[in-house]
């Protein structure tokens, strides 16, 4: 009985495998990636990225498989172990990433792709050329130009291979924030004198509390720091000449300057100085009014020191600086009477433009400004060329304006003989962090000023002194930074309402955040791109233009954007959020193909 | 009278395995109950709701059997044929894969159960696990080249080892075997080649009865085996673990490793379906495919990683447990220099120096665990070496060598067994670990440690990401503690 059962049983089975479709069936029908899967190639890539960076690595290496590469993952846990081994070489193409928080394109290229950029790795003249001349370019000829470089950088010579642009996520508790003063800005970082509570009655006793991934502080010197623990905290500590809008467009507003003025030439930027502004001071725990203007003087001292190599020991901005020659306050009124750039009106005329009072008197000292009554100061500055990008360096944190009386009080060490561990520079950590070394010497011009600060939190008091008054005043007067490492540890930090604001939502968890009733989702596009940096040393593909081009066209944006579930977009090069170039890297396995039996046949 | 037969209820084992399957039965049942329920929705998945339907049917009849089991132990003492005829009914549950009733069904309709009947009916039950799991890949788009013909060669297996049930129930007495069982049995043991051990537990116990005409042997034998097969936990788990063991020899055969680890755009974050059993994850990758792939490398880290510190811990331990004094002081002090550092962070300080692959990993988890095995030889040593058999195997010249590893580790190695056991479920663990953190195998490769890490960053949106490796470690590191507890009942002579 059992036997007949499974005889059956086995007889059922065996009609079930004629309707069944085995791989080889399958493939053969579509008969390709397969197929060259199978034949074991010996090209091997060694892939280099970061643990956070393991999807991405995990995307590329799938693709690479599928297109008849071998792939070795080198994974590091941290930057530091990264950098580590890619200043060691050992890779062939490193996934990296850039953002161009100063919103030009100039940045977004000059330090990574240029022979003597700070982060750069190749020399390519044809490439040094071209980044040269758009940067004297405005931006409806400098699009050509870009076009040109992406065509050199990406699709004739295949440095570097792209994957994608990110968006930026912000998540806000509307129960406790008013959603629609909360800012977020494509390019800068988050301005925090707009929020305000739902309740503003709270303004006065309770904290904003937001989030940061990096506890340790750089510097907050804003010319002794370019990253993401300072550029949030340094960008609302010390006002700037001009401002980046959420869309990237420089502005006076909410900056030191009334207004701005490009004269003819595109050499000479001219600016016009508000007179309410007083640095702030922390004494006994309260952020006190110093009685001290920021003024003129300030400006020519903390610019001069930004674009000066050794102005201080580990100047980590001065390269975005190098393009000013000369920054002078000026007190001629007639020197205002040159024609503005692209323009009939005056300079004169371009910087009166919205005031109350006219310009009467330029003053050299600040304390003698007085607007109402039409005494004004001016500062100019000059550039080395004809550059109009210069705006937007002087818009990142590193071009913050710092106390002149205050630094150079506090820098009185010797630059070349700067000794870490005697010497106590002005903005060091350590003297805003809680314990013996606790000195808070920090002289801030913009709306917040640091407090105090330990492991677990920083906090910053309102400066009662920063355009009283105005819109620009900051409306809660205590902001608290919580330092949570994890992106997914802060959203549950922002799901129960320990913080308020969480800047950089992981593309996967918009949909957790817009489910939230009590969160709401800000999005908006970034300057971040993530692309793929081939070894230019001692490597196969350092060589092999073809191998490299094999690689690029290996790389399907499609699928990328599919991973992501739609939250990412295409990117060509770190220029694509800046500039509408037009390319499109469109994977093509034929080319990969062709590449690389171009590239065995040399071999 | 009255309480002769309520120890009758008391010793029942049978009674006993009863309970223990009606209520795990009914733990699953009200698990696929819950599940039936849509919450969000307010509606009834119908498929999961008439899977429960059917279980609970067989759950009911479990109960049932349970109740006129403990009417017939009372009134008449034993177990009425009536009611273990009924047995034959609950076999049926086998279809649902409730393990539970069907392994007690099989118990049930026979009265006088020799080892090699328990056996058979694991082996027979293990086979049936294969194949059906295997056979989800039908679902699939395609199937691997191989699997027609492994499936062919599976299933041709299963009919031998059903007739083989069927011989070893009606011929196979606690004592003997027939001889003519010897061909049969050593095919057996060839089968086992496919992963399923039970084959060759049992084509190596058939041997032994028939070969053996020392019955003290097979008396000893019998008893051990009988002890672990009486503990319904033991057994199971012992099912568990040779359950895996074939899948992950059989999946070459019968599963696409492809659609474990090649992405696939096209089928991200899919929800359990016919297609994909425990649904995709963020890749697109079919997670069982994974999973099964995945058992692989936890069974292989666990085992070589508690081999090797056993051969290398034994070793030293034996050694120092017989010259006593010097020799035993410079091992044992240096090994606890060893033991002085925690296992995991050397194991980390490892994989950190010397790369992330599974070589590595199994170096890197056994060197900490061989001082605790050394430190368990040496005690046995110690104490065997003065039983009087050793004496006269030195009385009779023996060289040390061979009064050690001939007389003296022979008989130490029980306890060695036990512990090794217990510990594979902590190397299976570790390895979980440190894939989990990023330092053990690479993160594309099917590792439950890196399945469930990948789970957990969607554990609100797709929780079964998580929760199905999740089991998986769990349903290993238990199945290994069971047998592991078994083994020592039936090893230690003092539970005698």
């Amino acid at each position: 009985m059992k036997k007949s059962l499974l005889a059956i049983l086995v007889a059922v089975v065996l009609v079930l495998a004629g309707c069944v479709n085995t791989k080889s069936d399958v493939s053969d029908k579509a008969n390709d990636k397969t197929d060259s899967k199978t034949d074991q190639s010996d090209v091997v890539m060694e892939l280099l990225g970061m643990s956070t960076g393991e999807a991405d690595m995990n995307i590329v290496r799938d693709q690479l498989i599928k297109n008849g590469f071998q792939v070795k993952l080198n994974i590091q846990p941290d930057y530091g172990s990264f950098t580590a081994q890619k200043d060691a070489g050992n890779y062939d193409l490193a996934l990296s990433s850039w953002t161009t928080v100063t919103g030009n394109p100039d940045y977004a290229v000059r330090s990574l792709f240029k022979s003597d950029g700070d982060n750069s790795i190749m020399s390519d003249e044809e490439i040094d050329k071209l980044i040269d001349q758009a940067s004297t370019e405005t931006a409806d000829q400098y699009t050509d130009t870009y076009n040109q470089l992406e065509q050199r950088l990406v699709f004739d010579k295949a440095y570097i291979a792209p994957l994608y642009n990110s968006f930026k996520a912000q998540g806000v508790n509307k129960e406790v924030l008013n959603v629609d003063t909360v800012r977020l800005a494509k390019s800068r970082a988050i301005a925090w004198e707009s929020i305000d509570f739902v309740d503003t009655a709270k303004r006065a006793t309770d904290p904003l509390i937001v989030q940061q991934a990096i506890g340790t502080l750089t510097s907050l010197d804003p010319i002794k720091g370019n990253d993401g623990s300072i550029n949030t905290l340094n960008t609302n500590m010390y006002v700037r000449l001009v401002n980046l809008t959420d869309d990237d467009v420089v502005v006076s507003d909410g900056s030191l300057s009334i207004n701005h003025a490009i004269a003819e030439g595109n050499q000479d930027y001219y600016f016009l100085l508000r007179d309410d502004i007083n640095f702030a001071a922390i004494t006994d725990g309260k952020a006190v009014d110093s009685g001290e203007r920021v003024g003129a003087d300030d400006v020519v001292f903390s610019l001069n020191r930004a674009k000066d190599k050794d102005s201080v020991p580990d100047h980590r901005t001065y390269s975005l600086h190098e393009s000013m020659q000369e920054i002078e306050v000026v007190t001629d009124l007639s020197e205002l009477e040159v024609k503005q750039s692209g323009s009939d009106v005056t300079v004169k005329e371009a910087l009166e433009n919205g005031l109350e009072s006219k310009i009467t008197e330029l003053v050299e000292d600040k304390t003698a400004a007085d607007n109402a009554t039409g005494k004004y100061q001016v500062v100019k500055i000059t550039t080395v060329n004809p550059f109009p990008q210069v705006l937007n360096y002087l818009a990142h944190q590193s071009a913050g304006i710092v106390s002149k009386k205050q630094v150079e009080s506090i820098n009185t060490y010797d630059v070349a003989s700067f000794d870490v561990n005697k010497d106590i520079p002005y903005g060091d950590q350590n003297t805003v962090t809680e314990g013996d070394k606790y000195n808070n010497t920090l002289y801030a011009s913009g709306p917040y000023i640091l407090s105090h600060k330990n492991d677990y939190e920083a906090v910053f008091l309102k400066n009662p002194a920063y355009m009283p008054g105005t819109e620009n005043e900051a409306k809660i007067s205590n902001v608290t930074v919580r330092f949570i490492q994890d992106a997914d540890s802060s959203l549950a930090a922002l799901r129960n309402g320990e913080i308020h604001l969480f800047n950089g939502v992981p593309e996967t968890k918009y949909d957790l955040v817009e489910n939230e009733s009590k969160l709401f989702l800000q999005k908006s596009d970034s300057n971040a791109v993530t692309y793929l940096l081939f070894n230019t040393k001692n490597r196969e593909v350092s060589n092999s233009e073809d191998l490299r081009k094999a690689v690029l066209y290996s790389i399907n944006q499609d699928e990328v954007l599919n991973y992501y579930q739609g939250n990412k977009k295409k990117a060509v090069s770190t220029v694509s959020p800046l500039v509408d170039t037009g390319n499109e890297l469109v994977s093509d396995a034929a080319k990969v193909q062709e590449f690389l039996d171009a590239y065995k046949s040399t071999k | 009278m009255i309480s002769q037969k309520k120890h009758a209820l008391k010793v029942s084992r049978e009674y006993t395995q009863a309970n223990f399957a009606w209520i795990l039965s009914t733990i699953v049942t009200m698990i696929l109950l819950w599940n039936s329920f849509s919450f969000k929705e307010g509606n009834i998945k119908t498929s999961v709701f008439y899977v429960f339907l059917i279980y609970a049917v067989f759950t009911s009849f479990q109960l049932f059997l349970t109740w006129k089991m403990k009417r017939d132990l009372l009134k008449y003492g034993e177990i009425q044929t009536t009611t273990r005829k009924l047995g034959y009914i609950q076999l049926f549950s086998i279809a649902t894969a409730n393990i539970f009733t069907a392994a007690f069904a099989f118990n049930l309709i026979k009265k006088k159960k020799t080892p090699e009947y328990v056996f058979a009916v694991y082996m027979v039950l293990t086979q049936l696990f294969i194949l059906a799991i295997s056979s989800f890949n039908l679902f699939k788009p395609y199937v691997t080249d191989s699997f027609i013909p492994a499936m062919g060669a599976l299933m041709l297996i299963m009919v031998f080892q059903i007739i083989m049930l069927v011989l070893v129930a009606k011929y196979v007495q606690a004592g003997a075997a027939p001889s003519w069982m010897l061909i049969p049995a050593i095919l057996l043991i060839i089968t086992s080649l496919t992963g399923n051990l039970f084959n060759l537990l049992l084509g190596v116990s058939l041997i032994v009865k028939i070969r053996s005409h020392d019955q003290s042997r097979i008396i000893k034998w019998n008893t051990m085996w009988d002890k672990i097969t009486r503990n319904s936990t033991a057994i199971l788990g012992m099912f568990f673990i040779i359950l895996l063991f074939s899948l992950s020899v059989c999946s070459v055969y019968t599963f696409d490793y492809d659609m474990a680890v090649e992405n696939n755009y096209g089928a991200l974050l899919q929800k359990p379906s016919l297609e994909y059993p425990f649904g995709t994850d963020d890749f697109g990758r079919d997670l069982f495919s994974r999973i099964i792939f995945g058992a692989r490398i936890s069974l292989l880290v666990g085992f070589a990683s508690t081999l090797i510190p056993v051969v290398i811990g034994g070793f030293l331990g034996a050694l120092a447990g017989y010259y006593s004094k010097r020799a035993d002081n410079i091992i044992m002090r240096l090994l606890d220099i060893l033991y002085a550092v925690p296992g995991i962070l050397l194991a980390i300080a490892i994989i950190a120096a010397f790369g992330a692959n599974t070589l590595n990993l199994i170096l890197a988890l056994s060197v900490g665990a061989i001082p605790t095995y050394a430190r368990t030889m040496r005690a046995n040593v110690l104490m065997v070496s003065n039983y009087e058999f050793v004496e006269s195997a030195r009385a009779l010249g023996s060289s040390d060598f061979s009064i050690i590893f001939k007389q003296i580790v022979p008989n130490s190695l029980a306890p060695m067994i036990v512990k090794a056991t217990l510990t594979i479920g902590g190397a299976v663990i570790a390895t979980s670990s440190l894939s989990f953190l990023g330092l053990g195998v690479e993160p594309h490769i099917p590792e439950w440690g890196n399945i469930l890490k990948i789970g957990s960053t969607y554990l609100e949106s797709h929780s079964y990401l998580a929760i199905i490796p999740g089991l998986a470690i769990i349903g290993l590191v238990l199945s290994f503690n069971f047998l592991g507890d078994g083994l020592r009942d039936a090893l230690d002579p003092r539970m005698d």
